[in-house]
């Protein structure tokens, strides 16, 4: 009975491990979730210009431009703010992976074919600079982020006490 | 897959559309209440953009372009990189790259003749290059600078003379 007691107390204590990657979980959810909340700003103040901005692209049909420039902020703040509080996690982290996937494949694309426009992932001003290979970089970054939050959440090891939807891989 | 993997995607089916949902009400309705409202689907028509364009004082059109160019009254200034610059630009065009303008400008300044009208141009229907360097430059003090629209495309569809080559980009 002592015995079991004893090991009971040793599996109870958390693993390190467990702990590290706890805290990269949530670093990885804050960082993720300030990013989107700082890149819709701009967007959301200035609607006809970042429509500008996605016309610029020249991916989507005229009647999508403006629709995608009156959503696309507003889905980025909210997948910030529900990052940043753990709230439909399953759900926000599949539409993180998905846009940073299609951001990616946009500048790539436009790189590809010689479009010299700007990024407009966090200014919607024409000033802000031409989106390069150091912006699909950027991106790729928070897309391995995303990548491994979807990871975290989808491949879930049951953590006691956590307070947020899923999971962490041990 | 486990019991909580599959717990997490049916959560992540309904949660996707729904956060989406969210996010077009919000963006939408914002809109329809904000003073500077674009419609939801937009009118971005070539047609539309050239009527537009051509209300606006800074553009030149092709015809005028070309009877300034023949009488010498003018120097075109490509916004452009330089690398685009080098392979084809209109003939005796001096090179300022927009992205690279505030470096650029003192060294062109000098070359920039004050009795002679400047149009600045780029390339492509989308390209906007060419307005800001034509703002920038009037900001700058010039005051007969003139914007040729999807510039480099227009001037070769034309048969107007167009050279290769770095001769305009000291």
């Amino acid at each position: 009975m002592e015995q079991k007691n004893r090991s009971y107390n040793k599996c109870a204590r958390r693993h390190p491990h467990t702990i590290i990657t706890d805290i990269v979980y949530h670093a990885a959810r804050w960082i993720l979730g300030i990013v989107f909340i700082c890149a819709s700003f701009h967007k959301i103040r200035y609607p006809a210009a970042f429509a500008e901005a996605v016309y610029l692209y020249q991916i989507l049909p005229d009647w999508l431009i403006n629709l995608s420039a009156l959503v696309l902020p507003w889905l980025e703040l909210l997948l910030g703010v529900f990052l940043i509080i753990g709230l439909w996690m399953p759900g926000a982290v599949v539409i993180t992976n998905l846009l940073f996937i299609t951001f990616m494949g946009a500048l790539s694309y436009n790189m590809a074919r010689g479009l010299d426009i700007s990024c407009g992932c966090f200014s919607t001003s024409p000033t802000a600079g031409a989106a390069d290979i150091w912006t699909v970089l950027r991106d790729g970054m928070f897309l391995a982020v995303s990548l491994y939050l979807l990871l975290a959440t989808f491949r879930s090891v049951p953590t006691e006490g956590r307070r947020l939807p899923s999971s962490l891989p041990e | 897959m486990s019991t909580r993997d599959r717990s997490n995607w049916r959560q992540a089916l309904w949660q996707i559309p729904a956060i989406i949902l969210m996010a077009g009400l919000v963006g939408i309705s914002v809109n329809s209440f904000r003073p500077d409202s674009i419609p939801v689907v937009g009118d971005w028509s070539v047609k539309t953009r050239m009527a537009a364009a051509t209300q606006d004082t800074i553009v030149i059109p092709l015809s005028e372009a070309a009877k300034l160019f023949s009488a010498q009254l003018a120097v075109f200034i490509d916004a452009r990189d330089k690398q685009d610059y080098e392979s084809c630009h209109i003939r005796g065009a001096l090179s300022l790259p927009w992205y690279d303008v505030s470096k650029r400008f003192p060294e062109i300044a000098g070359d920039i003749p004050s009795d002679k009208a400047i149009i600045t141009y780029c390339d492509g229907e989308g390209c906007h290059l060419s307005h800001d360097l034509a703002v920038f430059l009037r900001d700058k003090g010039f005051k007969n600078v003139w914007e040729l629209v999807n510039g480099l495309t227009v001037w070769e569809d034309a048969n107007l003379p167009v050279e290769e080559g770095n001769a305009g980009s000291s």
